[in-house]
């Protein structure tokens, strides 16, 4: 065994049982040159590491050797960052949050590579509990776990993180670059992942939330992410409400102007929904099929065409108590009574209107909606929504206290006076 | 009863038409005549009522939109306009009469009756008149310049003001507006200020710059010794408040602000409306009348405009106009619908209220249809569309725009052709609104946490200069967003 390495693996024991952990991250990180250099007998050196007690040594062997090691026969890599991230030592590996982070991003990467990203999707599950302090606390590692999910086709592992709002933000300190925080193109990322399975599960609601997360976030710049998001975010809004929502006030001034431009055939597409035109729709839907097929939000565009004609049906029941079906399908433009019967068909039993349809001499009778607000389900329900809107309010109250008990605060907010304080004591002199 | 319909229908087809209008309409409408055959005695007397500048900017709309009267009128403008230094509209107006002319010779049977009187263009005058103007510029220009150098301040102003009414003689409106407005600094008590907003706001209307317009009616308003002249003179205060609203009126219905327009015009005074620049009092009844009919509601119109003592007035002098806002109060909207398709055309030719014709024209319907239907749990569409004159399907498709819009709260049986009200379930409504208010509540509040973390930690997009963190992020999203679209599918 080489010299240095037997150096390293000494540093780390005797580091690692005096318990000065912070001294040893220091050592490590400027261990990377040697680790580089000798990258073929890695595997040497982790055997004689223990994975529980010396946690720190063997994360950054892990990471040296997925980023250099390139294995000609068996590859041990992966069945040892699992082992790894199984038995590691929570308390030593959150001190170094970032290579704990890059070394599941590797991970991630490596899977997607060999194209078995159901293998990774359990293992980044855990990575995110031994790292994070609390349950809504965001890392880098929740955008890895959703991009295996989505390549996997496997959403439920997700949503358990997905359905946890976040509060508060992983601090990734990378000491390699000077002191830059918590990635955005990580935020970025989870934001739109998450958006896009929520979206592949119907849940639109908070699909658009995601996306709305995502096009808010700070920027001086565009982002890919962003600009995605955003065509994402206009079809949902479409989807979701019938219109395109606006943009909260405080996004960046980016998607005003450089994002909206990019995005023109989605305006387009929505000014027409908004209108209720389906003819114009599908004008523009084929219009500028290359683009959304790039954008790969075809499947998503078609959904819209076909919501429209749901949603101009729906105007009708708020308008007529009867109607012809052949009525139906001129004044809502489908082809014919036979399609328009199919429609309504669809709505009734979603739920989505209330109406029969008498065959006989082809009439659809709307119907009103039945009363559903009564019922002790209904007082649950309210009671239950009250609870969150409370807890919510209690959260905010419990941040303004915080906020005016941080020292840094109370110095800024009396600074004044602490001005004014060596002033007049110059004066007395 | 579908015979009376089919008659209607026939008096509608004909009204594009405009020149034969039925000869009926000159009893109760002077305004009316000027479209039917023989005009010249009404022109005059439209004419007659307007003096300046108005009267050529409303002669030369006449001139552009109703080709049987357009020689009588280019003819009063021709003559009207050789009494100012406006020699460009001169010419302009010269220039139409030719077209008019040229294009007249092919049928020679009007020729004839009216060739002895068409006015040749006189060069001479236009020579003589662009001297006399330039010698008179230079005059009150030399005199303003006298004034200055004494700097008497009185002086001054009338200066500036007499040099903007002679670049109103003359057409040029910019400048007249500048001068104008260079009054303002010289301006010594309240009543001149006055005097200098009146004056720009007549250029702005001219100009059509309503803002302008607008914002010197409230600094005229807002004139401290304004208030207090009234104790002194009356006469010379109600004058110009009327002056002021109806040109505040003007602006707000040219802007579209139909409601805010009727309220002004509503303030107007006929014994002292004078104010031949802009409006004639029977203008102030038109606009102020159809604007209060397409915005007010029941209440409103039978306070404000019916029983008001000093628009009466007003409505005396359009008699039209008057049986049709108490034909809509009495609930006859057939006959009222009908007069006000016959004074279209009219108002067709009026220079002001010509673009918002055909809003106002659905606003007052639409009103007409909800006040209609109010008194009703249930109503037969086949009635409804004889008493507004439409044919059941149009009817149909005019009364779903308006549930949609949520003005009627109904629902159409379109078998039976029943209109019904719909009896709102307020205390489900509640319940659903509510609901709705926590969940978005909740949304903006997780959203606002969220975010001030995000502040927190200084996340924010930055421009990938020293690494390339930004071009990595897209090549991470395209697997991704592939795999989505697959699993919809």
């Amino acid at each position: 065994m080489a010299s240095p390495l037997e150096q390293y693996v000494n540093t780390v024991r005797s580091q690692t049982t005096n318990g000065s952990f912070r001294e040893l991250v220091e050592y490590l990180s400027k261990t990377n040159d040697i680790l580089q250099k000798n990258s073929q007998h890695l595997d040497n050196v982790l055997e004689t590491l223990d994975f529980q007690q010396h946690s720190l040594g063997v994360l950054y062997l892990l990471c040296a050797k997925f980023t250099y090691v390139t294995p000609a026969g068996q590859d041990n890599r992966f069945t040892q960052a699992q082992e790894f991230i199984l038995n590691c030592n929570g308390e030593q590996i959150r001190l170094v949050p970032d290579v704990f982070a890059d070394l599941c991003h590797l991970i991630t990467k490596y899977l997607l590579e060999i194209k078995q990203p159901m293998r990774g999707i359990n293992l980044m599950r855990k990575a995110i509990f031994k790292l994070r302090l609390f349950d809504s606390q965001l890392t880098s590692i929740h955008a890895d776990l959703c991009q295996l999910c989505l390549l996997a086709k496997c959403f439920k592992p997700a949503l358990e993180i997905l359905d946890v709002d976040i509060t508060g933000i992983c601090q990734e300190i990378t000491s390699s670059h000077n002191g830059s925080q918590f990635d955005a193109k990580y935020f970025l990322l989870y934001f739109y992942y998450g958006g896009m399975i929520y979206l592949a599960l119907k849940n639109l609601d908070r699909a658009l939330y995601f996306f709305e997360v995502a096009i808010t976030t700070p920027a001086h710049a565009v982002s890919h992410v962003m600009l995605e998001a955003y065509k994402k975010y206009i079809i949902v809004s479409l989807l979701l409400h019938g219109k395109e929502q606006p943009i909260p006030k405080y996004a960046s001034h980016v998607v005003n102007r450089f994002i909206k431009p990019l995005s023109q055939p989605y305006s387009t597409l929505a000014s027409a929904f908004e209108l209720n035109n389906t003819s114009e729709l599908n004008n523009i839907l084929t219009k500028h099929t290359d683009i959304f097929v790039r954008d790969h939000n075809l499947g998503l565009v078609k959904q819209v065409s076909s919501v429209l004609y749901k949603k101009n049906i729906q105007r009708l029941t708020k308008t007529f108590l009867t109607l012809s079906l052949s009525d139906v399908a001129s004044r809502v433009g489908l082809q014919g009574p036979s399609d328009a019967e199919k429609y309504i068909l669809h709505m009734i039993e979603e739920k989505q209107i209330y109406a029969t349809i008498n065959q006989k001499d082809g009439m659809v009778i709307f119907l009103d909606e039945p009363d559903k607000h009564c019922g002790p389900e209904v007082l649950k329900e309210l009671e239950k929504e009250l609870c969150l809107c409370m807890e919510l309010d209690k959260q905010i109250l419990t941040m303004d206290c915080d906020i005016q008990v941080n020292p840094q605060y109370v110095r800024k907010s009396t600074g004044t006076q602490d001005d004014e304080q060596p002033t007049k004591s110059t004066y007395a002199m | 009863m579908p015979l009376l319909l089919s008659n209607t229908m026939a008096q509608n087809a004909i009204e594009p038409m405009q020149v034969d209008a039925p000869p009926e309409d000159n009893d109760n409408n002077e305004e009316e005549t000027y479209i039917v055959e023989n005009p010249s005695l009404d022109l005059e007397v439209y004419a007659n009522s307007f003096t300046g500048l108005a009267k050529l900017y409303r002669l030369s709309f006449i001139v552009d939109h109703c080709p049987s009267m357009r020689l009588e009128a280019l003819k009063m403008a021709i003559s009207y306009v050789m009494t100012t230094y406006n020699v460009n509209l001169y010419q302009i107006l010269h220039q139409k009469l030719a077209e008019l002319t040229s294009s007249m010779c092919v049928p020679d049977v009007a020729v004839t009756s009216t060739s002895q009187d068409i006015p040749v263009i006189d060069n001479m005058w236009m020579e003589t008149r662009s001297k006399k103007a330039a010698l008179k510029l230079e005059k009150l220009d030399n005199d303003l310049k006298n004034y200055k150098a004494n700097s008497i301040k009185e002086s001054i102003r009338r200066g500036h003001d007499d040099l903007g009414d002679h670049y109103l003689d003359c057409g040029d409106l910019s400048n007249a507006l500048k001068c104008y407005s260079r009054a303002r600094d010289y301006c010594t008590s309240g009543k001149h200020v006055v005097n200098m907003c009146l004056n720009v706001i007549k250029v702005s209307v001219y100009l059509q710059n309503w803002s302008h317009v607008l914002s010197y009616v409230s600094k005229a308003e807002s004139t401290p010794d304004f208030n207090e002249a009234q104790t002194q003179t009356k006469e010379l205060y109600q004058v110009t408040i009327t002056k002021l609203k109806c040109a505040a009126g003007l602006a707000e219905l040219a802007t579209g602000k139909y409601k805010s327009a009727a309220k002004h015009f509503l303030q107007a005074n006929l014994d002292h409306c004078d104010f031949p620049e802009l409006l004639c009092p029977n203008n102030v009844a038109m606009y102020g009348g159809l604007c209060a009919l397409a915005t007010f509601d029941r209440h409103e119109l039978q306070k404000n405009v019916i029983f008001s003592s000093s628009f009466k007035l007003f409505l005396e002098l359009e008699p039209q106009l008057r049986d049709i806002i108490f034909k809509f109060y009495e609930s006859k909207y057939a006959s009222c619908l009908k007069s006000l398709d016959e004074i279209k055309d009219n108002l067709l030719l009026d220079i002001y209220i010509a673009p918002h014709i055909n809003n106002l024209y659905t606003q007052i319907r639409n009103r007409a249809l909800i006040q209609y239907f109010s008194p009703y749990l249930s109503a037969d569409m086949h009635k409804m569309a004889v008493a507004f004159n439409r044919s059941v399907s149009a009817l149909e498709d005019e009364l779903m725009q308006l549930i949609l819009d949520g003005q009627i709260q109904a629902r159409i049986d379109s078998h039976n052709k029943i209109l019904f009200a719909k009896d709102i379930d307020l205390r489900s409504r509640t319940f659903e609104r509510s609901l709705a208010m926590g969940k978005r509540y909740q949304r903006r509040t997780r959203m606002l946490i969220l975010r001030a973390s995000v502040l927190k930690n200084k996340i924010h997009v930055k421009s990938p200069q020293r690494e390339t963190t930004g071009q990595s992020g897209e090549t991470a999203v395209a697997p991704g967003t592939s795999s989505v679209l697959l699993a919809r599918n």
